[in-house]
């Protein structure tokens, strides 16, 4: 507990560029990344982020030692090759875009972890860290190289901003943004260009392997609470600091665990909540609708068969016993007494020692469904030519659907009929 | 049956049009007169979302040239929109009915710049023609097909254009949706606007639309409705399909044969 309140009281400046470089490099990866997600480019990210590794080494073997600039320098030149080749090899071979990406990917990775392997083998002291590249160290960001990430970081962030509406545009709709005269080649460079930028300083958190976990899942996250674009971006980057954050906090307390994984495992469980509990999208919204549509069909069945009773003995409040519900239709007696527990609880029944029967809002409910029965059963076979016999099980579903807005203009259309196919009475009022 | 007018609103002139090196539209000449609503018609792969984008620069030309108002493309830009067909978009994009709408604005705002409130003042109205104001906020995902269709057009009306093309507007809409929209383009072509649409429903044609084009790989007739949407030119554009020209194009893939473009440095006359 004692490293957590020196790590948050941030007092040490160490930990304090710790903080803000992986901060900054997670945040702005993922508002990058959020327009990749859009435009449904997840695994050219990756692609790059695999291709930066050979261009990382190369620079490294030429000059000799790690300056951060020639590094970037050199993670950029391959991460852009690689995009460039991919975009080659789909358009002017057979060979489709998931294919070259894949050969590309594992090429470049390839030949970097081969040039690692020789830099390493050398006996150059200044190589010792280069490693780190592959699954990312937070704690590495001090001094020199943190004022270089930060600046990218920057402009990052900075292009974004100004370009906010192009980028949008360009996910959205890219033949439109042609025909307005939007320089679309242009402003796809530039997003490439900020994708691979991204990749580049992001790798020092997050490691090459990982990296793409870092554009895409932010994004992908945030989608999930949100139907607007700007809040969409914010959420990522905010969802992407966090995890940056608590990378930085891993590697302050375990310097030797690489932070890549950490980042990742944490961003995965916001997304995988966001998956689970956010609203409309989330599953657990989903089963809960379905779950509360499946009550409110069998509570008005139950209101429907006892209507249906009062309708054949002309008494609409006399009191049923659970028996005669279940003559009328079959329940899974679990579901039917729930049911009737839960409709006298909302006030449309009325319970006497077992015995069931209806408040005059639960009788204007079962009318209603009837009603609503009935009028579609009629529709059915006026409108759609449906034998009278095939329209019951149509009916028994759509009963429950049907808005007062539909129910209002079904009964106009029909102009009020009071006999269904079956020549039953439509109750009105 | 080919008219040409005088002052053409658009002009094509000889333009073939191949995709993956085979030809689909061969040789188009064309002049269209302003203010009139035009139909293209033609059947299922006749190439007629090709011409309207080939027209937009969206797809290379083989050969050929395409003058609007007398100008290049680039020049008129702002003085034109498109509208795409309703499936080539994502729907499920995080953006509500006025974000899309307002995306007519954008080529007039040009870069960096945000929409203003007269922007959005004017996003607003394009709604409001197309019946869909109460919608403004709604996830576009939420809307139905129709809907979709009228927030494309209300996002060309909120471009302000002269001349319109637009790729099968009518295509999965309600019959209420297609009459609502119909009775807008009328409006728009009554105004002077020039509209051009891309259509697939032989019934309505003489019934909605001045200027008539029949395409089938090649223009089949160009004209007023009158004269150009008869019974035996409808039969030469539908009837007995141009085999031996498609597989002439099928070769040319095939072969990866010298596309159009060394192929005009040979000396005419051939």
């Amino acid at each position: 507990m004692d490293t957590f309140f020196e790590f948050f009281s941030f007092a040490d400046p160490n930990i304090r560029y710790v903080v803000i470089g992986s901060l900054l490099l997670t945040a702005s990866s993922a508002i990058v990344g959020s327009f990749t997600f859009l435009k449904k480019k997840a695994l050219v990210g990756d692609a790059v982020a695999h291709s930066v590794l050979p261009g990382v080494c190369l620079s490294f073997i030429l000059y000799g030692e790690k300056n951060p600039i020639i590094l970037i320098l050199g993670a950029f030149a391959t991460g852009w090759l690689s995009l460039i080749l991919i975009d080659i090899i789909s358009s002017k071979s057979k060979i489709k875009e998931d294919t070259a990406i894949g050969l590309i990917l594992s090429v470049f990775f390839g030949i970097g972890i081969f040039m690692l392997t020789i830099i390493q083998k050398s006996g150059n002291a200044a190589q010792t860290g280069l490693d780190q590249i592959l699954f990312g160290k937070a704690a590495s960001l001090v001094g020199n190289d943190l004022i270089a990430f930060a600046v990218i970081a920057a402009i990052l962030i900075l292009s974004v901003w100004f370009f906010f509406k192009e980028f949008t545009l360009l996910a959205f709709d890219e033949d439109f943004a042609s025909t307005i005269g939007l320089p679309v080649r242009g402003i796809e460079l530039l997003l490439t260009t900020l994708t691979v930028l991204a990749v580049v300083i992001g790798i020092q958190a997050v490691g090459v392997v990982l990296m793409a976990a870092m554009l895409i899942t932010p994004a992908a996250a945030a989608r999930f609470w949100t139907e607007k674009i700007t809040t969409m971006v914010w959420l990522a980057a905010i969802f992407g600091a966090f995890s940056g954050l608590t990378g930085a906090y891993i590697s302050y307390i375990a310097p030797s665990m690489p932070t890549g994984p950490w980042i990742v495992v944490v961003i995965s469980t916001i997304a995988f909540i966001s998956f689970f509990m956010a609203p409309r999208r989330g599953i657990l919204y989903r089963l809960n609708n379905q779950r509360k549509i499946k009550k409110q069909i069998n509570d008005e069945n139950i209101l429907k068969v006892l209507y249906q009773l009062g309708e054949e003995e002309k008494n609409f409040y006399e009191k049923r016993t659970i028996e005669e519900i279940l003559s009328k239709r079959k329940f899974v007696p679990v579901a039917l007494k729930s049911g009737l527990k839960r409709l006298k609880r909302e006030g449309y029944l009325k319970n006497d020692n077992g015995y069931w029967s209806f408040t005059r809002a639960g009788k204007h409910k079962g009318q209603r469904t009837v009603k609503l029965h009935r009028l579609w059963e009629l529709y059915l076979t006026q409108y759609l030519r449906i034998a009278p016999d095939h329209v019951h099980d149509d009916a028994d579903t759509i009963e429950h659907i049907l808005t007062p807005e539909l129910e209002a203009r079904l009964e106009k259309l029909l102009n009020y009929p009071t006999m269904d196919p079956h020549q039953s009475e439509i109750p009105y009022r | 049956m080919i008219k040409h007018v005088d002052n053409p609103v658009l002009e094509v002139h000889d333009l073939t049009v191949s995709y993956d090196r085979k030809p689909v539209l061969w040789d188009i000449d064309l002049t269209l007169p302003a203010g009139k609503l035009i139909g293209i018609v033609g059947p299922n792969g006749a190439g007629k979302s090709t011409l309207i984008k080939s027209v937009m620069g969206l797809t290379p030309n083989s050969s050929g040239y395409v003058k609007l108002f007398d100008k290049d493309l680039k020049q008129v830009r702002d003085r034109i929109s498109y509208v795409p067909q309703r499936e080539s978009v994502d729907w499920d994009f995080p953006a509500s009915a006025l974000d899309v709408v307002l995306m007519g604005r954008y080529g007039k705002l040009g870069l960096f710049k945000r929409p203003r409130k007269a922007d959005r003042d004017i996003a607003i109205d394009s709604l409001r023609k197309v019946g869909m104001e109460a919608y403004a906020g709604r996830q576009i995902s939420q809307l139905s097909g129709g809907q979709q269709q009228r927030v494309f057009l209300a996002r060309a009306l909120a471009q302000q254009a002269d001349l319109y093309f637009m790729d099968e507007p009518f295509a999965g809409v309600d019959a209420a949706t297609e009459k609502a929209i119909i009775e807008i383009l009328r409006e728009m072509s009554a105004k002077g606007n020039t509209v051009i649409v891309v259509h697939h429903d032989l019934q309505s044609v003489t019934q909605y639309f001045d200027w008539v084009i029949l395409l089938n790989m090649r223009l089949v007739a160009s004209g007023p409705t009158s004269e150009a949407f008869t019974t035996e030119l409808l039969q030469e554009t539908y009837g007995g399909k141009l085999t031996l020209l498609s597989d002439v194009g099928d070769l040319i893939r095939r072969e990866r044969f010298p596309n159009r473009e060394q192929f005009e440095k040979i000396p005419k006359g051939k």
